[in-house]
């Protein structure tokens, strides 16, 4: 019984002068990308490139939230694939992601916010993810904590319920990933930097790292906040902007918050984990930057939005606060696919806040990608084709700040 | 004074904490773990470990061992059922072999199996409870000093003072009661001293904040500073402190050693047994065994003897092999024998407190002379001195024998056991160790047993201590509350000149971002709110209506190249614009989507009034601002939002009722449909312009915030005898409706370009350049996808905002604004749809309750489609 045993998650490797696949970033994706084309497709001379320990970057410091509730008819069925994908990776990977399907709420204060609700609501319902928008007194029913009080400055009207969403243990994701990749052979390479990409012909042939150099039959870009450093190398350029997104979290609480709670008016949105900790997430920083550290404004921002929400948290203390760094794209959706100009080169990046969410299924679909050459329907509409064609997705009212 | 510890009444002595206060009362558990529900008991007396967390005044959580005690507190204690003394749940540690180090990761993984099990795992988690508490006051300050000094010891109080004598600015942080450092409770390191800290309180240019602590040093040298009890008045303040230099001198805390059973009840941190000792006068107990190296236990054996506590043996850490006792201490056993005792001090090693240099961006590195993390490269503006800098510190490393007893971790119960199965499972890099066994991540973030985790590390991995290496240091350390990061800040409620005579007149009022603005009126009468609308309505389409609009961004643009900007920000031309005259102005962003829209009017040659739409004004003048940047030319932009009031009159009685108060003229001859004249109107100073959102003749009318309300009050005086009415924006949003005007973040979003949205006419691709252009050229071109449209329902009802257009099942556009419209006699509306369904007469079906309607596409207005009544 594993309970009991204590053999290594995953094993350290010398690197191989060539790969199959060279897959830049071991987080959620570049892990699930591996996962599955060791698992799908048989390909298992994959390794995994990461230039600091596994979960270093977004994968470790997202908010581990999960939800399908997205706005268009492109989002919506992506998002859900990798909801159902995750519902079942526990089993899968024998490993409990402590995925906690408490419900998803996301607040709205004023008409124009029932409105864009409204049509998420609709449209979820068309395509059958479990999304309603219910009431003061269902709200009330499910989050006895909140302060529902119609004399604040901005009294909470209604929200958009979604009963599978909720939240994972983040870590726990990335280290049943690569277990499972490990297990089959696919090698994880920890503290591993890539310096530069050689491309030959238009294709990828060669990644150069800190710990030498390695030949690669395809390259992955599944890198989160490195997104157009890593493509640069490979010469392609991507039309993403970075971001520092910061969240914290405070001392452990009796259950407190059973849901997940959203407000993009007050521009925050929180959770309480199996220990106790509430998290708390603010909107993306306002400027560009690579800085992880975090800030006193955004602090005292995500301070005060909390505590309109919940006034009787005042006297809890904060623990941590931190920030990862975020690629946004300009309509607030993913580029998945392979680049126009170096035909070896596939990307999973571009996902701005949202990435942990679509983990499982873009690693899934991209496999396929790279397995076959052929990109499966559902990242059909992330193609970095659409900055060409101008059809880009409109996920931005629903992807912005509401986790 | 007395306080309330459950049902039992504490007495308690002046200066005492609560802690220190129940301690003297016979009080030894202070609290149950995280994991096992052991007891625990004082352990540091200084605020830095989770043992005495307990409920104060409904308040989770609150370190008692630093919290003074004041007549009439309630304290309770958390996390244990239904005793301290007596914990049901402190059963689980016989089955910790059933708990390893992430058992939960390696259960429970069907989720049936899960979801059951979850909701128990919760509730027996978490520490204390939030339960009622009285009104907490929160304050924010702000403050400069050349030197900032962080931390009241010697060598804080030294380099505040030599800061000082330079002639400084200086600011001390002292997180203690009183300044002096280990000297207020280390008594055999000398007198109090007394002379330096009088200088300090002497220099005139020294600011000591008292019992305050530093939890962050922020870029740029900001420090966020929490000042407890700054007044009577209130209970924390946050001070915001910006320094040119910040000197750490912040000093070193204890941590404990590990071995079997160190978490007993009784066994204490030295510092914390001296600090009960000297500070609160109490005896921690009565027979000890010191545990350290011989130097530093023989000062602290010392030191207890003074004290009147009787000692029983020294004892060398190496030598231990465990501590004895089922809930509190009665002994150590050693390689060479057992003591018995009701007191284990542990003379632990001395942690310099330098968080804060690594905060700053400087290079924290292991020195293996000092056994302590010391800063080697810290930024200019940052340095360390005293014991934060390792001065006088020297460690030996005691030994961290593996055992499931043995606690590194005493805020999630990890013990050292626990951390090398983990290394064994390759859980071998610091932060992924800290990630899998939550060591160093409760409440004492890591003050407790960061050190000992990375011992276990490095022994386990066979690399040195410095290899390992440390965890980020991350703010706020000490954790600070949300009150006090909230401060008493709120959201701004703005009010338009004209607030108080709506409330006269009986309003239900609307929200829009900052703004508050009259949804309908009442007339103090109970009715709906779609009588009402109707009611204000068909004195718009009959008489006339009087609207507040002085949320409108209003920007005043003055200079000779201010034709130039707005030729370029906006798509439409405004150079050739003639004084007098008003346009329609539509913004958008390089990529050609949307952003803003509103109305230019040239008011004379050189200066143009721009309006904007009410929540996007600081967005738009930032834009323009941003665009004139580093160009040199001569445009002078001024928001003057709040310099005037502004209302629109609508309706075919508006010229009726403007007339009575002004001798401009009005007639459609010399005032036609889209001009602006300067007027004065009952003798106030105005702007008019000759526009029509709602679709009738009408002015809008821009005047002094002053005198906005005695121009509202006239206009309604006069226009009584016509049936003139106020008209809300429920009422607006409904007329606008009707001419299919378009309003943007309403009916557009964050994709729309102006020839989806049906705007083309607002775009002039002739111009030589403007923003957007490009794109915007590329879109004229190109059939998009998608086309905002009006339809008319075909059946009774109305589709709400939002609701979806379907083909086939699909999601496949949606309504952006639906009203009953009393033109039509049926629900009209705005939605986005493929283009293909863009044409007149098509009909597309909208899912209203969940049923799917028909709908006809319509591509003009619903009312006066020609536009003729706002020209009359």
């Amino acid at each position: 019984m594993q309970l009991f045993s204590k053999n290594r998650m995953w094993r350290q490797h010398e690197l191989r002068s060539s790969y199959d696949v060279v897959i830049v970033g071991a987080g959620v994706h570049g892990l699930a990308a591996a996962y599955y084309l060791g698992k799908k497709h048989g390909v298992r001379k994959v390794a995994l490139l990461d230039k600091s320990y596994l979960g270093a970057g977004a994968s470790g410091r997202n908010t581990a939230i999960l939800r399908s509730n997205y706005r268009t008819p492109e989002g919506i069925p992506f998002y859900d694939a990798s909801l159902k994908l995750y519902e079942g990776l526990s089993r899968e990977l024998d490993w409990n992601l402590l995925f906690s399907q408490c419900g998803h709420l996301t607040l709205a204060h004023s008409d124009s916010s029932v409105t864009g609700l409204r049509v998420r609501a609709e449209n979820n319902q068309l395509l059958g993810v479990n999304s309603r928008i219910i009431g003061r007194e269902e709200i009330g029913n499910l989050v006895p904590s909140l302060n529902l009080s119609e004399s604040t400055r901005y009294p909470i009207l209604a929200a958009l319920y979604h009963p599978p969403g909720g939240i994972i243990r983040h870590d726990a994701v990335v280290w049943g990933l690569a277990r499972a990749c490990d297990r089959m052979g696919i090698e994880i390479h920890a503290f591993t930097e890539v310096t530069s990409i050689i491309v030959e012909n238009h294709r990828a042939v060669q990644v150069i790292t800190n710990r030498g150099r390695v030949a690669a039959g395809a390259v992955l870009n599944a890198t989160a906040g490195w997104a157009t450093t890593i493509s640069r190398m490979a010469g392609v350029p991507l039309p993403i902007v970075t971001h520092p997104l910061q969240a914290c979290v405070t001392e452990p609480l009796k259950p407190f918050l059973d849901t997940v709670i959203v407000s993009a008016t007050l521009h925050v949105y929180l959770s309480q984990t199996d220990k106790g900790e509430l998290v708390i997430g603010a909107e993306i920083d306002p400027y560009q930057s690579y800085s992880m550290k975090s800030t006193l404004p955004t602090l005292e921002q995500m301070a005060t939005y909390t505590l309109e929400l919940f006034p009787q948290l005042h006297g809890m203390r904060i623990l941590r606060q931190w920030a990862g760094i975020c690629d946004m794209t300009p309509d607030f959706a993913p580029i998945i696919g392979t680049s126009q100009e170096v035909s070896n080169f596939y990307m999973d990046v571009g996902w701005g806040t949202y990435g942990f969410k679509a983990a499982p299924i873009s690693g899934k679909c991209i496999a396929e990608l790279i397995a076959t050459g052929k990109p499966p329907g559902l990242i059909q509409p992330f193609s970095p084709a659409r900055f060409e064609t101008g059809n880009l997705v409109g996920e931005k009212a629903a992807a912005a700040v509401s986790h | 004074m007395k306080f309330r510890f459950h049902d039992k009444t504490i007495e308690a002595q002046p200066g005492d904490t609560v802690a220190a206060a129940l301690y003297r009362s016979g009080q030894r558990i202070f609290s149950r773990s995280f994991k096992y529900h052991r007891p625990r008991g004082l352990l540091c007396v200084s605020g830095k470990c989770p043992n005495c967390l307990m409920n104060v005044d409904g308040i989770p959580n609150v370190r008692t061992c630093i919290t003074p005690v004041h007549e009439g507190l309630r304290v309770k204690a958390q996390n244990a059922y239904p005793s301290l003394e007596t914990d049901f749940l402190s059963v689980t540690q016989r089955f910790d072999w059933l708990m390893p180090v992430g058992w939960y990761y390696k259960t429970f993984t069907r989720p049936a199996m899960w979801h059951a099990v979850e909701p128990a795992i919760r509730k027996v988690a978490g520490l204390g409870e939030i339960l009622p508490s009285g009104p907490r006051e929160y304050e924010h300050a702000w403050m400069h000093a050349h030197t900032v000094v962080i931390g009241g010891g010697w060598a804080g109080m030294q380099a505040a003072l030599a800061a000082a004598e330079r002639g400084e600015q200086v600011v001390l942080i002292d997180d203690q009661v009183a300044l002096g450092g280990q000297a207020c409770y280390r008594k055999r390191m000398g007198p109090r001293p007394d002379a330096i800290i009088a200088r300090i309180r002497a220099a005139a240019n020294i600011r000591l904040l008292q019992n305050s602590y530093c939890f962050g040093l922020y870029e740029g040298n900001l420090l966020g500073v929490l000042q407890r009890a700054p007044h009577p008045g209130a209970s924390e303040r946050l001070i915001h402190l910006r320094a040119q230099q910040t000197v750490v001198a912040s000093g070193a805390y204890e941590a404990p050693i590990v071995f079997p059973n160190n978490d007993l009840v009784g066994v204490m941190l030295s510092t914390g047994v001296l600090r009960l000792l000297h500070l609160h006068r109490v005896q921690a107990g009565k027979r000890a065994v010191v545990v350290g190296k011989s130097l530093q236990a023989g000062e602290v054996a010392e030191e207890l003897r003074d004290g009147g506590i009787e000692i029983v043996a020294i004892v060398d850490p190496d030598t231990i092999l465990k501590a004895t006792g089922s809930s509190t201490v009665n002994g150590i056993q050693t390689r060479t024998g057992h003591f018995s005792c009701d007191l284990v001090v542990i003379c632990g090693p001395r942690i310099p407190d330098n968080g804060f240099v690594a905060q700053a961006g400087g290079r924290i590195e292991w020195s293996e002379p000092q056994g302590a993390f010391l800063p080697t490269l810290p930024p200019s503006n940052v340095s360390a001195v005293g014991d934060a800098s390792g001065e006088a510190v020297a460690n030996t490393i005691a030994p961290l024998p593996t055992s499931k007893r043995a606690f590194v971790c005493l805020c999630s119960d990890v013990t050292s056991a626990d951390l090398c199965d983990a290394v064994a499972e390759g859980f071998n890099h610091i932060e992924t160790l800290k990630r899998y066994t939550t060591a160093t991540m409760g409440p004492c973030q890591g003050r407790m047993c960061q050190l000992s985790a990375i011992g276990v590390c490095a022994r386990e991995t066979g690399r040195s201590i410095g290899e390992t290496g440390m965890t980020t240091s991350r703010p706020p350390n000490p954790g600070v509350s949300l009150g006090a990061l909230a401060g008493p800040k709120h959201h701004p409620l703005r009010r338009t000149p004209m607030h108080y005579a709506h409330q006269d007149l009986g309003v239900v009022w609307l929200d829009m971002g900052d703004w508050q603005r009259p949804r309908y009126y009442t007339d103090h009468l109970a009715a709906s709110e779609e009588e009402r609308v109707l009611l204000e309505y068909r004195a718009v389409r009959e008489a006339a209506g009087l609207i507040d609009v002085s949320t409108l961004g209003k920007l005043d643009v003055r200079g000779a190249d201010s034709g130039k900007l707005l030729d370029k920000v906006y798509t439409h031309r405004f150079s050739d614009l003639p004084p007098g005259r008003v346009r329609y102005a539509l913004m958008c962003d390089e990529g050609g989507i949307i952003l803003d829209d509103g109305t230019v009017s040239r008011i004379s040659e050189d200066r143009y009034f721009v309006t904007t739409t009410s929540g996007n004004l600081d967005f738009v003048q930032q834009w323009l601002e941003w665009q004139i940047c580093a160009t040199g030319w001569d445009v002078h932009i001024t928001n003057v939002t709040a310099g005037y009031g502004a209302m629109n009159l609508a309706g075919p009685k508006s010229r009726d009722t403007l007339r009575k108060l002004t001798e401009c003229d009005l007639s459609s001859g010399s005032f036609p449909y889209m001009a602006c004249r300067e007027a004065k109107i009952k003798g106030i100073p105005a702007i008019l312009l000759r526009i029509g959102f709602v679709g009738e003749t009408g002015w809008e009318i821009h005047c002094p915030a002053e005198s906005a309300e005695g121009l509202w009050r006239a206009i309604l005086g006069a226009g009584h005898e016509f049936g003139v009415r106020p008209f809300g924006v429920a009422t607006q949003r409904l007329l606008r409706l009707e001419k299919r005007h378009v309003i943007v973040g309403v009916d557009t979003d964050a994709l729309t370009n102006p020839y989806e949205a049906d705007m083309a006419w607002a775009v002039k691709l002739d111009k030589k350049e403007f923003i957007g252009k490009t794109l915007l050229a590329h879109a004229a071109k190109d059939r998009s996808r998608e086309r905002l449209v009006g339809f008319v329902l075909q059946s009774p009802g109305v589709p709400e905002d939002g609701a979806a257009v379907v083909v086939d099942g699909q999601p496949a556009g949606r309504v952006t604004s639906a009203r009953y419209s009393p033109a039509q006699l049926a629900a009209v509306g705005l939605a986005w749809v493929k283009t293909s369904l863009a044409q007149d007469g098509v009909f597309i079906d909208l899912r209203v309750n969940g049923e799917l309607l028909k709908a006809k596409v319509t591509m003009k207005p619903f009312y006066d489609p020609e536009g003729v009544r706002l020209r009359q």
